[in-house]
Parts: structure tokens; C-alpha cells; sequence
């Protein structure tokens, strides 16, 4: 066919239609410069002009996804790279991407949303594989409020009814712990500091499972209880020299931030492990505090089981007062010092021990209401009379009305 | 029956946008509910009886064949829940049907021999229920049209205990001291109620709030009140352990800590939302119906006693 057009190069128009390793070309006899080679698909207005389509183009690619969705689909794929997740990872997040952005209801959110959704999906993801990701690393990677996050992730949950099993507390504390600088030696790390990684990560295990079974771990944030547990076992592999680093500090050594409730935390693990030091036998002897029962993590851990059962009292009936002896219980309150055996009555006998409750039931906020009085009126029903003076005391006299009107000029 | 519906609006409304939503039980909602579909049993003995004292839901209550099947689709809604709800479920029926026997008269119980007797008013009268706890309601929300134009910078100019900051909310706020509630009065002439403790404490605040705007010239009326949602809590006396709550019932339960220290449990019938927490307090919230808040209670209660022994 005719070629129409002039030459970039050199403005000729003499145009060539040429075939080149039977591939056609066509290219301009003057110069030599090929203006477009054999095209596969073209569209009608492209075959006039003879130019080359990119493939992108020519299959459409581009134009089925819009923008928005290629943007936030990158933004997806970055946040897998940076996080160095697993290929398939990156697969299931931007086909949920795609999913919700598809639904009414993500589909006109803002921009911010709609970033905060890449995010949720990649939480997401991570938690069906039980890859331990907390919200507050994603929260800090796309800095994000963490309530419109929680947000954008509850309405996700529901929208795609995808089922996000817990975060697994075993995992997150490998994954924590990999990120304390203290097994390699460095600058600010006194040697007495360093620890070896197995061993720290055994004992904090130990620490973090003892915590969820005294009812520290339920309801709270994870990461606060990870890092009070890391630091008790971290101090007690080596006493000596670590007792007297506090938790700030052991936290600023390490390289990782220190949580607000972390002192809250391990001000009730102590207190758990105190309680667990009075009933070890060897131990009875000493006056335990809080800095010393730290050297002994190692035994109170070890046997774990056994002392819990005994320095706690735990309910099997409803009441959760403390215990009093014979109180329905068949067998003769159980002696004091005992040890080896199991407990041979349903409660023990000293009313001193702490029961083994959540924080919030020890040291209740509130005060306990008054039982609801009974009310004053019989059956009400909702159609009584209701008393014009009761009215009117919500309404403003005249000269009430006049104040205001001359001081706000309604 | 229409017209006897709407001169006792006690506590159960009649029905049912709501369950229509679950056409699985098309004559049976639990012990409480059940639906009013045309009687099939022309019962027209009652027309001489004064049936006002009543609820509602009674009259239609006497049909045998949906009685029936109110039992089968019961049978088949305690399959599904675990084996110690059985006994709690066929108590409240059997217990149930004394205080509803009792209130009938002889002629509708003899045209009509085997009932289904409605629940009492108060579950709380009734002494075999499984758990022995009953939620206090905390809060009712209702809405009501007062059918006309309101002008709020005058409502909030002659009245007291009304606040109106247009550029904040296109609302005027205004609050009684008893019933102690809140309302939100809007131009259109629609009005929101909250904070009452009970059903007929929020109809008598609406009606207030009603007189209110009456009394400061405007032709308010006061149709049709609804209640949107119900708000009701307890305490179950013993720790409960999420972590384990979340595995067992995952396709009801959100536990997400790092959220919020409690577990949102979405249950299917009734559809209310529970917040549970560690310390053993339940929040129910999301119903139309005092019924469905006692309902789901005794419903979670066996799943939590599951929860309760310490590891």
C-alpha cells in the first residue's frame, strides 16, 4: 500500500515498504531509518499511520486494570519485598487487593484507604500462612493511624469473609527476637551483654507460655508481654552483670523500641514468679524480691506445673472469694507444707493465696455497682401521663429568652 | 388481630422485617418468637375475651400446625448447639408453659389443645433458667417521626436543656432528667432516642421530648416509634480463656488483641453481637428485642462454661 508520512530523521518522503528477513519494514530511502517493522495486531488508526503498537497496547493490558488499581498493586508487591515475604505471599495479597477493590464498599474510599487496604491485605496473607506480622509493624511501615487501620482491616474480615486465624505467640517471639541486636558483638554491647540466640530464645518461650497460662497474655497487646519476658530471661542467663540494666536501657542496647505496658508487664510477671519462689522449697529460706527471684527463672520454670498448683488457688466451683477451708470440700483441708502429692482437696487451706485470675479481676477499677434497684414504679408502661409542669421547666421564661437573643443575635 | 397489635405495644413489636431475613425457620424463632402469619385456625372464641394483658405474640401462638413445626425446626436448632444446651433449652420450654397456661383463658386453651405457650414478659420471673444470670439492659436506642418541620434555631432558643451547633451536627441535642436520656431532633421532624434502661422508659422519654417540642409550638406528633437497638450486659463470675474461645467458634469470633483487649463474637440466631472479655463481663448488643439479648445469652453461656477451668 501506499505509504504516507515523511521521515523523522530527515524529513524525505520517500518512503519504502521493504521486507527484511521476510519481515516487513518500512523505511525511508533517504537516510535508511526504519519507521516501523511488521506489526502483529494494529488497530485501524494505527495501520494508517503505520506505527508500531506496544504490546501492552495491542493486548489491552493496561486499560483493564485502572490506575488506581495498578498503583495500589504495586504498592502491594513493595510492601512484600520490604518485608521479604515469600513469592506466593505476594500472589494471594494482590489477588485480595483486587477482590476489595472491587466491592462497593472499598471501591470509592480515599486514597488513604485504599493504601491501608494494600496493607490489610498483606496482614491478611501473612496471618493465614502464620507468618507472625503484627499490626503494628504494617502500621508503621505505611504510617498509618492504627484505629483506621483496625478499621479498614474489620471491614475487609467481613467483606471478603476471609477467616484470619490468631497470631501464634510462639511465632511472634522468634520473630521479635531475631530483631534484638545482642548475639553478635557491636559497639554499644558490653561483652557481659551478649547472649547466645537459642538460649535466650528458649527461655523467653518459657517465660512468654507461663505468662499466657497466669492470665497476663489474654487481652493485652503481644509485643509488650515479648519484650518484658525477653529482658527477665536475658537477665536471668547471667545475673551477675545484668541485674542492674534496667529495662530501658537493655531495650535501647538491643535496637528495639520499648513498649509503654512493658514495665507494667514485667512488673506482673515478678509478681507471678514471687509468688511461684514461696512455694520452691529451697527457696523458702530466702526473702525474695524482685531483683533476686530474677537468678532463679531457670528452676521456677522447671517446674512450672507443680508450683502453680500450689501457689495459686484455682476455682473449680463459682465462687472466686478466697477459699475457706471446709467449705464443702469432702476431704480435710490439705497441710501446709505439702509437696510431692498433688493437692488432696479441691481448695487449699490458706486464704492468703492469690487466686489465679486476670489482672483486671485482682485489681478491679471500677467500683462494684449496687445491685439494680428494683424499680420505684410497678411495670411501667411507657404511656403515663406526663405533667405539663414537667415540661416546662425545660422551657426559658421570656426574660431568658430576651437575655440571649441580645447576647448571641439570633 | 392488626388492630390489637398496636394498642398493646408492650415489649415484643410485631414483627418482623427481621425474620423474614431467616426463612429456615418459618414458624419457629427459639422459645420466644414465632411468626404471624395468617392463622390458619379461625379461633374466634377470643373476640369476647379481653386478651389485652397479653402480649402480642400470643394469639397468633395457637396454631397448631405451627406449633408443630415450631417443635421440629427447635429440634433442629438444638441439634446444632452442643449436647449441655439440650437440657437448658427443653427446661425453659417446659418451665414456660406454667406462666403461659396460667394466663389463658379455658376457652382458648380448649379450642386449641396443644400450645405453644408464649415466653412471660420478664425471663427473669422464670426460676429454671439454665444459667441463672439475666443480662440488665444498658441502653435503648428508638427512633420516632414527629411528622413536621422543625425549626431548630428556634427549638434551641426557647428551650433549656437543648444544644444546637449547626456547624458541628445539623442536630439539636436535647436531654431530660427522668427518664435520664438523650435526643437527637433533626428538621425533618424525626427524632432519635438514647440512653433509657428499658423499652417503656425510652416510649415515655420519646413521648417527653415529644411534649417538649409540642409545647413550644409545633404540631409534633408521635408516630411511628421504633426500637433500633438494645444494649445489654453481664457478668458470668469466671475468667474466660479468648485464645481458646477463637479456635474453637472461628467463623463467629474476632479476636484481634492488638485491637481491642475483648473477643466479638457475631452469633448467627439471634444476630447480636457479643463482646466478650477476659474478665468475665459480656456486652450484647444489636437487638430489636429484649427476647434476643436473654436468648443469645443462654446461648454463649454453655460455650464460655467450656472456657472456664484455668490451663
Amino acid at each position: 500500500m501506499a505509504a504516507r508520512g515523511r521521515c523523522p530523521e530527515c524529513g524525505s518522503a520517500a518512503l519504502v515498504e521493504d521486507a527484511h528477513y521476510a519481515q516487513q519494514q518500512l523505511v525511508c530511502a533517504a537516510c535508511g531509518c526504519v519507521l516501523a517493522e511488521g506489526l502483529l495486531t494494529t488497530t485501524y488508526t494505527e495501520e494508517e499511520h503505520l506505527r508500531e503498537v506496544a504490546y501492552s497496547q495491542s493486548t489491552g493490558q493496561k486499560e483493564q486494570l485502572s490506575r488506581c488499581l495498578q498503583r495500589g498493586i504495586r504498592r502491594v508487591q513493595d510492601l512484600c519485598k520490604v518485608l521479604q515475604l515469600p513469592a506466593v505471599f505476594e500472589e494471594t495479597a494482590v489477588s485480595y487487593f483486587q477482590r476489595a477493590l472491587q466491592l462497593r464498599a472499598f471501591h470509592l474510599v480515599s486514597l488513604e484507604k485504599k493504601e491501608l487496604l494494600g496493607g490489610c491485605c498483606v496482614f491478611v496473607t501473612c496471618r493465614q500462612h502464620n507468618w507472625p506480622l503484627t499490626m503494628g509493624t504494617i502500621c508503621s511501615l505505611l504510617y498509618a493511624k492504627q484505629d483506621l487501620f483496625a478499621s479498614v482491616f474489620l471491614s475487609l474480615q467481613k467483606e471478603l469473609g476471609l477467616s484470619v486465624p490468631a497470631l501464634s505467640l510462639a511465632d511472634l517471639v522468634t520473630t521479635h527476637l531475631n530483631s534484638f541486636r545482642l548475639f553478635q558483638p557491636t559497639a554499644n554491647v558490653p561483652a557481659p551483654f551478649l547472649e547466645d540466640k537459642e538460649k535466650l530464645l528458649a527461655r523467653t518461650m518459657g517465660i512468654v507460655e507461663l505468662a499466657s497460662e497466669t492470665w497476663l497474655v489474654t487481652g493485652r497487646h503481644p509485643v509488650p508481654i515479648v519484650t518484658a519476658a525477653a529482658f527477665l530471661a536475658w537477665q536471668s542467663l547471667q545475673p551477675g552483670p545484668r541485674l542492674s540494666c534496667p529495662l530501658a536501657r537493655f531495650c535501647r542496647l538491643a535496637g528495639v523500641d520499648l513498649p509503654p505496658p512493658a514495665h507494667l508487664r514485667l512488673k506482673e510477671l515478678l509478681e507471678i514468679l514471687l509468688g511461684m519462689a514461696s512455694q520452691l522449697s529451697w527457696l523458702r529460706g530466702f526473702n525474695l524480691d524482685k531483683k533476686t527471684v530474677v537468678k532463679h527463672v531457670g528452676d521456677l520454670l522447671q517446674h512450672r506445673v507443680f508450683l502453680l498448683k500450689n501457689a495459686f488457688s484455682q476455682q473449680d466451683g463459682e465462687e472466686q472469694h478466697d477459699p475457706a477451708p471446709g467449705q464443702g470440700s469432702p476431704s480435710p483441708p490439705p497441710v501446709a507444707q505439702q509437696k510431692g502429692c498433688p493437692l488432696a482437696g479441691r481448695r487449699p487451706c490458706r486464704g492468703t493465696l492469690r487466686p489465679l485470675l486476670p489482672p483486671c479481676l485482682i485489681h478491679p477499677r471500677k467500683r462494684p455497682r449496687p445491685a439494680a434497684p428494683s424499680a420505684p414504679d410497678p411495670a411501667p408502661t411507657g404511656d403515663e401521663p406526663i405533667s405539663d409542669s414537667e415540661i416546662e421547666q425545660y422551657l426559658r421564661s421570656p426574660e431568658e429568652i430576651q437575655a440571649f437573643r441580645k447576647a448571641k443575635a439570633w | 388481630f392488626k388492630d390489637d397489635f398496636s394498642t398493646c405495644p408492650h415489649l415484643f413489636t410485631p414483627m418482623s422485617p427481621y425474620d423474614a431475613e431467616f426463612p429456615v425457620q418459618a414458624a419457629g424463632d427459639g422459645v420466644f418468637g414465632s411468626q404471624f402469619n395468617q392463622p390458619k385456625e379461625p379461633c374466634t372464641d377470643f373476640s369476647s375475651v379481653d386478651l389485652s394483658f397479653l402480649p402480642d405474640v400470643t394469639q397468633d401462638n395457637k396454631e397448631q400446625n405451627l406449633s408443630e413445626d415450631g417443635h421440629e425446626t427447635q429440634k433442629e436448632h438444638k441439634e446444632s448447639l452442643p449436647s449441655t444446651q439440650d437440657s437448658g433449652v427443653s427446661m425453659d420450654e417446659s418451665s414456660l408453659s406454667h406462666p403461659g397456661a396460667a394466663q389463658e383463658s379455658p376457652e382458648a386453651s380448649g379450642a386449641c389443645p396443644s400450645l405453644t405457650p408464649m415466653a412471660p414478659i420478664t425471663p427473669a420471673t422464670s426460676p429454671s433458667k439454665s444459667s441463672g444470670i439475666v443480662p440488665q439492659l444498658q441502653n435503648i436506642v428508638s427512633t420516632v417521626n414527629l411528622a413536621c418541620k422543625l425549626d431548630l434555631k428556634n427549638i434551641a432558643l426557647h428551650a433549656r436543656n437543648a444544644e444546637y451547633n449547626p456547624k458541628r451536627f445539623a442536630a439539636v441535642i436535647m436531654r431530660i432528667r427522668e427518664p435520664r436520656t438523650t435526643a437527637l431532633i433533626f428538621s425533618s421532624g424525626r427524632m432519635v432516642c438514647t440512653g433509657a434502661k428499658s423499652e417503656e422508659q425510652s416510649r415515655l422519654a420519646a413521648r417527653k421530648y415529644a411534649r417538649v417540642v409540642q409545647k413550644l409550638g409545633f404540631p409534633a406528633r408521635f408516630l411511628d416509634f421504633k426500637i433500633q437497638n438494645m444494649v445489654g450486659s453481664c457478668d458470668v463470675r469466671f475468667p474466660i480463656r479468648l485464645e481458646g474461645l477463637v479456635l474453637t467458634h472461628q467463623q463467629f469470633s474476632s479476636y484481634e488483641p492488638e485491637l481491642f483487649p475483648g473477643l466479638i463474637y457475631r452469633m448467627v440466631k439471634p444476630r447480636i453481637v457479643l463482646l466478650i472479655f477476659v474478665s468475665g463481663k459480656v456486652v450484647l448488643t444489636g437487638a430489636k428485642d429484649r427476647s434476643e439479648i436473654y436468648e443469645a445469652f443462654e446461648n454463649i453461656y454453655p460455650i464460655l462454661k467450656g472456657f472456664k477451668k484455668p490451663s
